[in-house]
């Protein structure tokens, strides 16, 4: 199956500044007033890795500007680990063998009050793609039990039309987290072996369809590993910026998940190693100065300590990727990915206090959601 | 000494507002506003929380002297939920003050000048004490005047961009022309910069940024509090026009005085 990608997402063009890049070009970029793809093509190049340092330290500097020395906390909750899709890199494909479970209300009660006491006021709910094991009318009131509970709700779950988004909405949801994987469409045919997910497109449109349906915030990223790092960097600019264009109040938010090795053998075509994730990192606040940069606990304790504040401004902590991993009472232990950084809030609270960092729970607040009559 | 300011009924013993994001700690937030002398404090609401102690910027606001709170609204993308966001604000900290802040773009933070007009009809018609955070505009500033605002606060340039006052003769018209006091809010990334709009007579200055992020942001609120005194007290004394060096010859109005042409 073969697709073209529309115009606007397109990185094909501005490729050839990474590799042709030179020292004169990578000093050029740094100095931009206004750096858009070229200077990202170019920072991601390996021309600009001896310029590492520099680039940490203008990374700094622009969080500092716009984000503050502050880090924005929160964590995942999953509620399912059914999945109909074929994704070769995930943990709950559905050839793994693994057992599958969805969390009942009474189990999500827990998971949930576990969180609240570890003082969370973000949560990110998660399921896999969309099964009649968990389904929208599944979904839907584990938002509004969220909402109930924390201040931000955001979910990352199966693509949905514009309508179920609203309803979502409607429902006390705030953000949307959605990972195109990889925007090389012929890597992404390859990995997604089967289910709703082999749908490009329609991933690709989701984003829009949330902020259309009256979402604030979505959060991308594509899964470092499943394709050139350069082509699926610039994909995720040039998507993020088409977003922001189209949606000028959109909030957008970009992780940087990086593939480890999985249940089933699964290694990646492309190896991205420590200091070029730290590149693409840095080069991503350079280009977008104002946007929340967000790493996940998948990476290792050193990695983050060394990242916070530096470049990224968001990270979750304490998580657990299992279902009904907070309060034990579910006692699952199918996983999505291994967690690297296991420190419990308060140990990477300290870590982060120790940086001049301080650690921010609650950005939040219900008085923002639509719906609220004055 | 220098005039005082007063913002309705409240007279205010500085004209250096600060802000109380992007600190790396509450410590050193408390440090910073105790050293700035600040007399309003401008805090989110969405950064209250009751629940948590630790994470939680009220708290340790609430607790400082001759210092007023003054929540905004940041987060609110229209009217209605700044309005809604003002409310919990008072209810919260019982202040009068509202900085009335509606930011629909998450980025650039810059300020929807429909919006806040609409909100702050509804807010003065609540009795709070509305400041509004606005675009260098002179008409939506005199607009605003019009409705019953405590103040106006025109940006220098968008917030946390460090830029200075790019909007001078904007900001000019507006002290110009306003009969409440004229607030420069976000864009001030130096003690010069704060001085330089104090100067033209502007009557507060509100800065944020520029004091959290830098190197030592306690001595850098010293360093501003500074700055806004110098400026203001310029203002104050006059400033030698630009233009006052003698003019020798006076070729085109010489003729006034029955020369030849």
């Amino acid at each position: 199956m073969s697709i073209t990608l529309p115009q606007w997402l397109d990185p094909l063009p501005w490729i050839h500044y990474s590799k042709d890049a030179e020292e004169g070009q990578v000093r050029q970029a740094l100095d931009a007033a206004a750096p858009g793809e070229k200077e990202l093509s170019t920072l991601l190049s390996p021309a600009a890795r001896p310029f590492i340092e520099a680039m940490a330290q203008r990374a700094r500097t622009l969080t500092r500007r716009h984000i503050g020395r502050t880090i924005g906390l929160y964590a995942p909750l999953y509620l399912s680990s059914h999945c109909p899709g074929g994704c070769t890199y995930c943990g709950f494909a559905s050839d793994r063998e693994n057992e599958r479970h969805s969390l009942s209300a009474k189990e999500a009660a827990h998971e949930m009050a576990a969180m609240s006491a570890m003082k969370l006021d973000e949560v990110l709910l998660l399921t896999g793609e969309r099964t009649p094991k968990f389904d929208f009318h599944h979904l839907k009131p584990f938002i509004e039990m969220a909402a109930r509970q924390f201040d931000l709700v955001g979910i990352e779950v199966f693509p949905m039309d514009e309508a179920e988004y609203r309803e979502l909405a409607g429902a006390g949801c705030t953000s949307v987290t959605l990972y195109q994987e990889t925007y090389d469409a012929a890597q992404y045919d390859r990995y997604h072996r089967w289910g709703p997910k082999k749908n490009y497109l329609n991933r690709i449109d989701a984003p829009a369809r949330a902020l259309s349906g009256g979402l604030r915030y979505v959060g991308m990223g594509a899964l470092l590993g499943l394709s050139d790092p350069i082509y699926d960097m610039l994909a995720l600019y040039r998507h993020a910026r088409y977003l922001q264009k189209k949606y000028w109040k959109a909030g957008i938010s970009i992780s940087f998940p990086r593939i480890q090795p999985q249940r089933g053998d699964f290694q990646p075509d492309y190896m991205v190693d420590d200091t070029y994730l730290a590149q693409i990192i840095f080069a991503f606040r350079i280009v977008m100065p104002e946007v929340q940069l967000v790493l996940s606990t998948r990476e290792s304790q050193a990695f983050r300590d060394g990242m916070a504040g530096v470049g990224v401004s968001k990270m979750s902590v304490a998580s657990k990727t299992t279902v009904g991993g907070y309060s034990d009472d579910a006692g699952y232990e199918e996983s999505q990915f291994q967690i690297s950084d296991d420190r419990d809030v308060e140990t990477f609270c300290e870590m982060l206090k120790s940086k001049d960092l301080e650690p921010v729970f609650k950005n939040w607040d219900t008085v923002y959601r639509d719906g609220a009559e004055y | 000494m220098s005039q005082m300011l007063k913002i309705k009924d409240q007279v205010l013993g500085s004209r250096l507002f600060t802000g109380t994001g992007k600190f790396s700690d509450t410590e050193t937030m408390v440090k910073t506003i105790k050293a700035s002398g600040t007399a309003l404090v401008t805090v989110a609401l969405r950064r209250f929380h009751k629940d948590s102690a630790a994470d939680d910027l009220y708290g340790p606001l609430s607790e400082l002297d001759n210092v007023h709170i003054m929540p905004n609204t940041s987060g609110a993308m229209n009217a209605r939920e700044a309005v809604n966001a003002a409310m919990l604000g008072r209810e919260l900290t019982e202040s009068p003050f509202i900085k009335l802040e509606i930011h629909p773009n998450p980025h650039h933070l810059l300020p929807d000048a429909i919006e806040t007009y609409e909100a702050a009809k509804i807010l003065v018609a609540e009795g709070f004490w509305v400041m509004p955070y606005i675009p260098a505009d002179p008409v939506l500033a005199k607009r605003l005047e019009d409705i019953g605002c405590a103040s106006v606060m025109p940006l220098g340039s968008p917030i946390g961009s460090g830029q200075g006052i790019e909007v001078r003769e904007m900001i000019r018209l507006i002290v110009r022309d306003s009969s409440i006091p004229v607030v420069v809010d976000a864009g001030i990334r130096s003690p010069s910069d704060a001085a330089a709009a104090m100067e033209m007579g502007v009557d507060a200055v509100l800065v944020n940024s520029a004091i959290a992020a830098a190197e030592n942001p306690e001595a850098m609120a010293i360093a501003f509090a500074m700055g806004v005194e110098a400026g203001r007290a310029a203002y104050e004394a006059g400033l030698m026009s630009r233009s006052r060096e003698a003019v020798h010859t006076s070729p085109l109005t010489s003729f006034l005085a029955g020369g030849s042409v």
